[in-house]
Formats: C-alpha cells, structure tokens, sequence
C-alpha cells in the first residue's frame, strides 16, 4: 500500500498495515526530522524490521540527501532476514513506481561465512579463517609477488583489484547467499567486495561488533559519514554488548603465549637488523612524526586492530622511549613479567586503572604516556616486519590493548583480579579482569558521529534506562501498544501453589521440596493442557539441573512425559540445537513436547517458538543475574555512584527484561496464540517492569493467581482460542486497510486542528486573563492615587484647623 | 622456542646448589644477590654466607657475595629484575619532566636517549656499559641541581597523587555507607508505613484514607531520590485507561463512586459579627500619640487613676474623624435629616484636633 506520512510518500510492501507500524513510522519520521535519537519498543511480532526499512528507504529516496541507512542487528539469521525483507521492499517499490532505483544494499558478516578460498573455508574456526584470509590478502604479499617471489595469494580476492573501484557489484539487495552465489560466478572474493563496496551503499547490515567493538569498527565503518541513520536492532542487550567489547581478561597461560610472542618478535627484529635495516628506519622515522602518517597507510588489511584511541594521541608523536623496535620490545617484556607477578598474588584485589599504573611505575618504572600509544605500536611493528602468522601475535596484542585502555580512561574500567575460580577451589587459576564498567565508553564515538541513532527491539521496558546508562539524549522515546482483534495471548502471574503456599526461586526456599513440588505440578498441569509446544525457563542452569533431579526424584517428570517430550538446553550449542530439531519435530507431528531452557541462555535469545512449536512459555522464577560475582558487584557500584541507578532497580530491571524477553518468544505474530506464565512470588511486585504491550494485557484478575486459578483461566483462555477466527474480523481493529489508514490520518488531522484550536483559545483566554489583569491592576493604582488626593486634602484642612487652634 | 605449558602456571623451578625444587618443598624461598643475578634457595645462601663473604657458587661467576645482599626477586625473570634495578639508577638521574622541554619533539628526543643509555647497560657489551656508565656519572655531576630539583617536584607529586587516591577512595567507601544506610531506612519506613496500616485498619479506619498517606510518603522519597527506575507504568490503573481494558475502566468508575463524602472544614470559635472586620482600613494606629493638650492630663493623677487610657481616646478620636467619609453627603441629604451633617462636621473636626499634633506620625493608607 501507498500512503504519505506528512509530505512522505511511503510504500509499504503489504496491503494492510498494523496501527502501531503506522504509529512507528510517524515517530521514527519525526526522530530523523529532528535529527536526534529515540527509543522505540514495538511488540515482537508486529513486523518492526519492514516498518523499520520502509520508511528509512522512502526517507532515503525522497530527501535529496540521500542519507544512508546502516542497519545493526545480532545474529546472521537476523541479518539474513532483514536483507531478504529489503530486497522484498525494494522489489514492491520497483513494481510501484515503474523502474529500478539506484540503489545497492549489502549485507556484511566474518570472514568464515564468506569465504570462497578453497582450503580457507574448511577451516573451522573463526579464527583461524581470519589469519589465513590475511596471510592470502595482505598488502606485502602482493608486493612480494610483484617483485617476481613465490608466495601464496588469494585469486578471489586478486580479481577485485581487476574490477573498477566502486562498482565491484551492481545495484541491487544482495543476500549473503546472493552474495556468495554472485561471487563464485565471477570469481571475486565477497567479503572484501561488501568491505569495499561499504561506502557506496545505500543500505548496510551488519553486526553490533562492527560498530561497537572498537577494535573493529575503526577499521571497518571509518568511512561512514556523518548523516548516516543507525539503527540498532534487538538492542535490549546493547550496554551488555558495549561492555564486552572493552573488557578483556587475562590469564596465566596467555600471559606465557604473550611472553613467547615477545620472544618472536625479538628475534624477527634482530633478523631484519642484519637483512633490511632500511625498512626499521623508515618506520622509526614515521614515528618520530607521529601516528598521524601511519593512518594513512592502514587499510582494510590492517593485521591488528586497535581500541579507540583518541584523536589528540593519533597526532601526537610516539614517545621517544618506544620508537625503537628493541626499545619497544624490552618494554613490552617488562610490562608482560610485571603482570605475571601481580599474578602470583593469591587475594582477590580489586583497583581502578590509576592505583595501578601508579604501582606500576614504581615497581617497573613504566610510564602512563608510552603505555598508551602501546596497541598502536605493536600495530605498526607488525606490519614493518610484515609478520603472516599473526595468530600467535594475539596475547601479545591483548595484552597491548589492555596497556592501552589501562592507560587511556581513569575511570570506568576497574581491574579485578581473581586468583581462584571459585570461593572452594584450592587450585590457583589466577585471571585478572580488565573489566569495563560504563556502557557508554563504547558506544560514545557512535553518538557523537552520527547524527540519528535509532534504538529499538520487542522488550526494552524501562524506557529511560536506556539513555541513563548509555549518557544520550533522545527526540522520542516511545512504547507501543499491541492493537489485537482478540485476547490473543494470557499472561498470568502466579504466586502460589495449588496449596497456597508461595512459590519463589529466592535463594532461601528455592530448594524446599513444598517449592519444588508446587513448580512441578505447575509443570504437570500446563504440559496436560497445553497443546504441542511448550517452554519453560529456568534462571540459571545450575537450579535447573537440581530442580530436574529433584523432580525426577518426586516422579514428576514421570508425569510430565505421559503428556510431552522432555528435553533439556545444554551450554554445548551443537547439543541445544540437537534438542531444538527433535523439538520441533515433536511440536510438528503431535506429540508435543518441554522445552526446559535457560533464561539468559541461547534459547532465549533469537529462537523463536511460533505457533505450535511455544502455546505456553513458562518462566519458574526472577532470572536475577549472579550477584556474587566481583565484576557484577563493581558495575553496580559503578552505575550508583556515577548514574545514580541503585544497585536493586538495576538488577530488577535487568531481570525483568531477560523475562520479557523469555514471554516475547512465544507471541510471534498477530495470528499467533499462546499462555505466558511468570511463577513467582517476586513477579507481583515487578510487573510495573513488563514492557507495555504485555503489561496493558495482564488484567488484575490474572495476577496473584495460585496454580489451579491459573489453570481454569488458562484452560478457558485456549477454549476460546480454537473458535474459528477469520482474519476479516481484525480488519479496522488489529489491521488497517487504505480505507482505515485514512480514516486514522484524517482523525490525527481533525485532532490536530482541534489541538491547535484548543491551544490557540486557550492562548486566548489567557491573553484576556492577563489583560483584564493589568486593567484591573492599573485601577488599583488609580484608587490608590485617588486615595492620595483626598487625604492630602484632609491634611490641608486639619492643618489650618491645627493653624486656628494653635 | 616452545616450552610445554606448566599446568600450574609456575615454571618448576629449582635451585641450582642444592637441586631442590619447589614441587617437592612448596615451602622454598630464591633469593639472588644483585651482584650477579644468580639466584638460590633460602636455606643454601644462608649455609654458604652466614659465615662472611664467599664466592658465588655458580658455575664460571666468580663474584664475592655477602648475606646481606640477597634479597628475594619482584619478578619470575631475574633479568628483568636486573634492568628494574639498572633503571631505577637511570631514573634518580635523568629526572626530567616534559616541562623542561621546549618542545614535545625535544623532550621525545631526550627519552630516546635515556633509552638507548639504558639498553646500553643492560644489553651492552662491557665496553659500551663502560662508556654508558661514565655518560651517566658526567651527566649526573653535570645537572646536579636539576636532579635534586626534580627529585624534590616528583616526590611532591606522588605524595599529591597518592593523597588524592585516598581521598578518592575515602570518599567511595563514604558514599557506599550512605546508600546503605538509606537503603535500609527505606526498609524500615516501608516496615512502619505497613504496620502503621494495620494498626489502622484494626482501628477501624477504612483502607482508602489509611493507605493514601502512606503510599504519598513512599512517592515522595522516591521522588527526592530522583526516582531512577520510576516504571513506566506508574500503576496498573492508570496503564490501563491508557491502554484500552474496558473492564479496568469500569472498575475505576466504581471506585470513584464509593468515594465517601468529605468531612466538613473544621469550625473555628463562635463569631459573634460573623466574621466582620474591625480592624482600621485608612488609617493604622500606632501608639503613644502626643497632644500638647493631652499632655497635662496625662500627667494628672485624677484621671489616670480610673484607669483612663489616653491610647483608647486617640483610637476613638481617629475612629471617628474618619467614620463619615465613606459617607455622601449629598446623597444623604435627600434621604436623611439634617442631623447627620451636623454629625460629621464634628468627627471631622474631632479628628482634625486629635490628628494637628503629630500630622507626620498619622500613617495613611
């Protein structure tokens, strides 16, 4: 359909649309209008992606800036799907307007995906494809090949450089699948036609860590102007996400590799003193200028990347201490053996980077100022002496970025070393957390490059959150409503057993058999009622599997299995995906099957159970995160101290977002039907938390229910859902057609003009108020004077009567 | 170049004069004495040294040792440990600080050179660590004053740095304990607020006008605290009306009707006049108006004595000077007698003589 939103054509690739997909797209026009931020929760299943391309393409297409739209999401299923909606779009839009666009989006992910090399893409690991591709690709290797010597290079990745720069591929919407098909035929590699191709896109998608993780994002989205639109996708997780791509940790065993890796470098360096000394002294000389130079010359085939540096350290030259190859060596050794002995340390200590760059210079004598330029370096080291096997350079490199970050920021990182795995170990496994506390860090560079960055996913309930812990500002910010025809999905909170007893997964009781037992026959009743699918999440997998033992213990998983399959989630993904197969078999042919998985797990991010593979989900307790854990503890100090977020309302709302996020499984569509239950005691107080579209869902009559309540309701809830229901009943309610999208257009007109009108009278009366006040003010003073008059009158008088008397 | 891992993380070490090892005595302390580097176990430099100063056992080291040197390593790599130490010699000389510098390219220039001196007496062949030794010994004769001065400026900045450090962390642990403690002063006023609702209700004060002063209290804490995690639905009620249940909206309709009746305002003492004002609206009175010819009589003891009070005459008096003047004569005449004029001529006339002493003192409004 075809409808304008202001002056906004947009063409939509459905013939109906939801209302708040229509509601969506007048926010998101207004965010971009301004040229700010927003934050936008749409229920999942209500076509976010589409909406989402629709409108930023018509946008594109319409201004005549052109701006580009690069598109972040999570997974490559994802990155598949919203690429496979794009080319849909864009195919709808070619029939509507009767010619092809200009237009090109690509889709980007790892080397090992697109990969066509013969022998590299057997490869198994991510990797170890990485190192391989370079040692094929590097710019030297070429150079040596000009130079008439043997080497191995890539013919794939040869014949983009026959190719004219810039149209390495024709427009259009290429698949990761098209794009490897497209490949093979003409022989050229993928993945550097998508780096390359980058900039003269239209449409980019790709994955968080190309934008987020520091390391790579410098290199790969540098180029992205400024008025590009960001969108990220599915971000509930994103502070999550930033936090990993700055935190690194450090062991024993890869400080020995980066030992070993110093070693090797020794010795290179001392094999190119004797062979090419010309070269080390070309580079030193670079470095007397400064960094500034060596940017110049990094490409996409940089070996090493480096952290966020900022811009004042590129332009500043390399201090003197470092600028020789030997120099820099022997310094990273000192620094290295300096962390082994902080190692040997067998308390947990916990110290901001400062304390320890301050014990660090008294013991080793190292500088805060050459730690900094540490990463980039090593960078440049490398690349002088054009090292291939840089796989067994990365400790070395961890080890140099840590030196960098450590220096770099004061606060927000705090290193946390722990010489035991856990509290009962005897066994030293020391590792030293460099642990990143403030999810800003990361995603700073994001915000401050690009004018409109879009957040937005199913579940990202409190809304505020976000822009507190992230530091942005936001032009909308905005939770939308699920418009359904009928109750299509029951969330309950059940809080008690079938014996009134309260149920909860709270440290204390968590283990009592009454609690169990009441899970289990929760577990029971719902797996006999349910029809093919159902899901359940635990909070952690350790209660999950002695709840299962205990359960096995009473026979009730016995019961269960009358009813369904039984099958577990594993931390092994290649036996989850083993269980999630024969789980949708059984859903498929009848026999129905439990899904018993983790609520921070794989499961509950990124599969969907549409349909009759999820007709209950059901979520056995808070799914608190492991509070005990040091780093957890120091970033919620963190978030207090710096934020103002309590320790309690962050954990709370982390919770309730995995939660949701468990519920928003089971609810895929509009057509879709399905029973949510959240069992526990604790859930009563949090449901405030529950994005809106669930929570506006969740009557009062369904909270606080025990276990049989909740079964009657549920029980009713499914009987009404077999009664047939055609999609005709939903039109003009749950979707709208031209006809509707108009009404609703004219009435947001009407309320407009009515808006304006009622602002206006009010404006008005307010006018009059004042005026009549200022009237009523000038006459007061008027009286006052007149008051005046008189009594200087009287005065006159009673002073000649004074005069007589006198 | 590759050495297997060792599980443990610790290379096996042992000492080379008495050959055992840390495996079989986890106990073993290695010392080495900064002669030569060479390390040992505790217990063999005590047995070769106590007894005064004895050649190091190493093979092919012939370097004379005393006990007192030995000193446990900082770091697994006694040639790292050597380095520190040479540095920390270069360090106390070449103090500089880039402010010394004119510009940063100098300053870089001048570390490069430090640098080199250093990877000279560490690496250096005997020749060149004699030649860099003699460089720093001039160096230091040369700059003496500078070096004292830095000297003097890095220890002040340490101090400073590591004064700031503690106050940073002094401040933390401060504020932790606050958090705390009002974390847990919430708890307990949640405590009361309930058990004062339950005292309440036993008392027969109904659930609606015992709850509602409690849960304002509770919002305005959180309010002051600047409410971070306000839900985004503040109650379900009010998510509700905006979503679209029609149930809860009946519901709240309900509720609205069994709103009781509000008691009547409180009611003051009995007003006789009704709540008329008396107090002087053109005039204000302040005490002790003096009159020439009041003064006398002020003085005189007979009319003092019934208590007479000269304040009360000149309240009359202006009371009555100004009684007439929201009154029109002329309106009055065609209603009236003549008597009313005659009367306001004289209060005019009182008020005249009463006012002709002090005319400054009269506050007119």
């Amino acid at each position: 359909m075809e409808f304008n939103i202001d002056d906004l054509p947009v063409l939509f690739p459905y013939p109906r649309i939801y209302p708040e997909q229509y509601a969506y797209m007048v926010d998101l026009k207004k965010t971009l209008d301004a040229g700010g931020n927003c934050v936008l929760e749409m229920p999942s299943g209500t076509g976010k992606t589409v909406t989402l391309l629709s409108l930023i393409v018509a946008y594109q297409q319409y201004y005549p800036e052109h701006r580009k739209l690069i598109y972040c999401s999570r997974t490559m299923s994802e990155i598949e799907k919203a690429l496979v909606e794009l080319r849909a779009l864009m195919k709808f839009r070619a029939e509507r307007l009767g010619r092809e666009e200009e237009f090109r989006g690509l889709g980007l992910t790892s080397r090992k995906n697109l990969c066509l090399h013969p022998s590299v893409k057997r490869e198994k690991s991510g990797t170890i494809v990485d190192a391989r591709c370079r040692s094929l690709t590097a710019g030297f290797v070429k150079e040596k090949r000009e130079k008439g010597e043997n080497v191995e290079t890539c013919i794939y990745h040869d014949n983009l450089d026959l190719l004219e720069q810039g149209n390495l591929i024709p427009n259009g919407i290429w698949t990761l699948d098209g794009l490897l098909r497209y490949g093979e035929e003409k022989k050229q590699c993928p993945y550097f036609t998508a780096r390359r191709m980058m900039q003269y896109c239209n449409v980019i998608i790709y994955s968080y860590h190309y934008l987020l993780d520091p390391k790579i994002a410098e290199r790969v989205s540098k180029d992205l102007s400024k008025d590009c639109i960001v969108v990220f996708d599915e971000a509930h997780n994103i502070d999550n996400v930033c936090i990993e791509s700055l935190s690194t940790d450090i062991t024993q065993d890869s400080l020995m590799r980066a030992t070993r890796g110093a070693q090797n470098l020794e010795a290179k360096i001392a094999e190119m003193k004797d062979s090419d000394q010309e070269k080390l002294q070309s580079e030193y000389e670079k470095l007397v200028e400064g960094l500034k130079g060596l940017d110049e010359g990094r490409q996409e085939d940089a070996f090493m990347a480096n952290p966020t540096l900022p811009d004042d350290l590129l332009k500043e030259a390399v201090p003197g201490n470092i600028r020789r190859a030997e120099h820099f060596v022997a310094f990273l050794r000192r620094f290295i053996e300096y962390l082994k002995t902080r190692m040997k340390v067998r308390q947990v200590i916990s110290e901001t980077p400062p304390s320890f760059l301050a014990h660090l210079k008294e013991y080793t004598f190292i500088e805060k100022k050459p730690l900094r330029f540490c990463a980039e370096r090593l960078t440049s080291l490398v690349r002088t002496l054009e090292l291939t096997n840089i796989e067994d350079y990365r400790p070395l490199q961890e080890v140099a970025t840590f030196a960098t970050l450590v220096a770099t920021y004061e606060k927000g990182f705090l290193l946390i070393l722990e010489p035991y795995e856990s509290d009962t170990a005897k066994t030293p496994n020391p590792v030293l957390h460099f642990t990143c506390l403030d999810a800003a860090i990361a995603i700073k560079p994001v915000f401050d490059r690009f004018s409109s960055v879009i957040i937005t996913s199913g579940t990202i309930s409190p809304l505020e959150m976000y822009p507190k812990m992230l530091n942005f500002e936001t032009v909308v910010q905005e939770s939308y409503a699920m418009t359904l025809a009928r109750r299509s999905f029951l969330p309950m909170i059940v809080t008690r057993g079938s014996d009134q007893a309260s149920i909860s997964t709270s440290f204390q009781v968590r283990n009592e058999p009454s609690v169990v037992r009441n899970y289990g026959n929760l577990l029971t009743e719902f797996a006999r009622m349910t029809p093919d699918g159902m899901v359940v999440f635990f909070p952690s997998y350790l209660y999950m599997e002695s709840i299962i033992s205990m359960w096995q213990g009473m026979g009730i998983l016995d019961e269960v299995w009358k009813h369904k399959l039984i099958l577990v989630e594993t931390p092994d993904a290649q036996e989850t995906s083993l269980a999630l197969e024969t789980y949708r078999t059984a859903c498929c042919n009848g026999r129905g099957a439990v899904l018993l998985c983790v609520a921070r797990g794989k499961v509950s991010e990124g599969i969907d159970f549409d349909h009759q593979y999820g007709r209950t989900v059901l979520c056995i307790g808070v799914p608190f995160q492991y509070t005990e854990s040091r780093i957890l503890k120091a970033r919620l100090e963190f978030l207090r101290e710096t934020y103002r977020i309590r320790e309690n309302d962050f954990l709370s709302f982390d919770a309730m977002r995995h939660a949701a996020q468990c519920l928003g499984r089971v609810l895929r569509g509009k057509d879709d039907y399905g029973v949510m239950v959240l069992a526990d005691r604790r859930f009563m107080k949090k449901r405030a938390q529950l994005p809106k579209w669930i929570n506006q869902a969740l009557l009062d009559a369904n909270t606080n229910l025990s276990t049989d309540m909740a079964v009657g309701n549920a029980r009713a809830f499914l009987k009404q859902m077999a009664q047939p229901f055609s999609s005709k009943d939903q039109e003009g309610v749950s979707i709208w057609g031209m006809k509707d999208l108009r009404r609703h257009q004219e009435k947001m007109a009407e309320d407009l003009i009515v808006e304006l009108k009622t602002a206006r009278e009010e404006e008005e009366r307010e006018r009059k108020r004042r005026e009549e006040e200022e009237r009523r003010r000038l006459e007061e003073e008027r009286d006052r004077v007149s008051d005046y008059e008189m009594d200087e009158d009287d005065e006159a008088e009673m002073m000649a009567l004074d005069a007589r008397i006198g | 170049m590759a050495r297997p891992l060792d599980p443990l993380g610790f290379e096996d070490e042992m000492c080379p004069v008495c050959k055992s090892r840390k495996y079989l005595n986890p106990d073993i302390v290695f010392v080495f004495n900064p002669e030569c580097y060479h390390s040992m176990c505790l217990n063999c430099a005590n047995r070769l040294f106590n007894d005064g100063p004895n050649q190091c056992p190493h093979a092919g080291c012939n370097k004379t040792l005393r006990r007192k040197g030995f000193r446990s390593a900082f770091f697994g790599d006694l040639s790292v440990e050597r380095e520190v130490d040479i540095r920390r010699r270069v360090a106390a000389v070449f103090n500089q600080k880039e402010d010394d510098f004119e510009t940063l390219q100098d300053y870089n220039n001048y570390l490069q050179m430090v640098e080199d001196l250093t990877f000279e007496l560490v690496n250096g062949t005997d020749e060149k660590r004699r030649q860099a030794e003699a460089q720093l010994a001039a160096w230091e004769a040369e700059h003496k004053q500078d070096i004292e001065r830095n000297k003097k400026a890095g220890r002040e900045a340490d101090e400073m740095s590591r004064k700031r450090l503690a106050a940073e962390r002094d401040a933390a642990r401060q504020r932790r304990i606050e958090a705390i403690k009002e974390a847990e002063e919430e708890k307990r006023e949640r405590v009361r607020s309930r058990e004062m609702e339950l005292d309440n209700l036993a008392k027969g004060i109904t659930a609606t006008t015992a709850a509602e002063p409690a849960t304002k209290v509770q919002l305005k804490r959180r309010g002051q605290r600047g409410g971070v995690t306000e839900p985004a639905v503040p109650n379900p009620a009010a998510a509700a009306t905006a979503g679209m249940g029609a149930s809860e909206v009946e519901r709240l309709s309900i509720r609205g009707l069994k709103e009781k009746p509000k008691a009547p305002a409180p009611q003051g003492p009995y007003d006789p006049f009704g709540g008329m004002d008396f107090a002087p609206s053109r005039y204000k009175l302040h005490g002790g108006l003096a009159h020439p010819l009041m003064e006398k009589y002020r003085l005189d003891r007979q009319h003092v004595a019934g208590g007479y009070s000269f304040d009360d005459f000149a309240a009359r008096a202006l009371y009555e000077a100004f009684a007439g003047l929201g009154v029109f004569v002329e309106d009055e005449k065609e209603v009236g007698s003549g008597s009313g004029i005659g009367l306001s001529q004289e209060t005019t006339m009182a008020a005249g003589i009463a006012a002709v002493g002090d005319p400054d003192r009269m506050d007119l409004d």
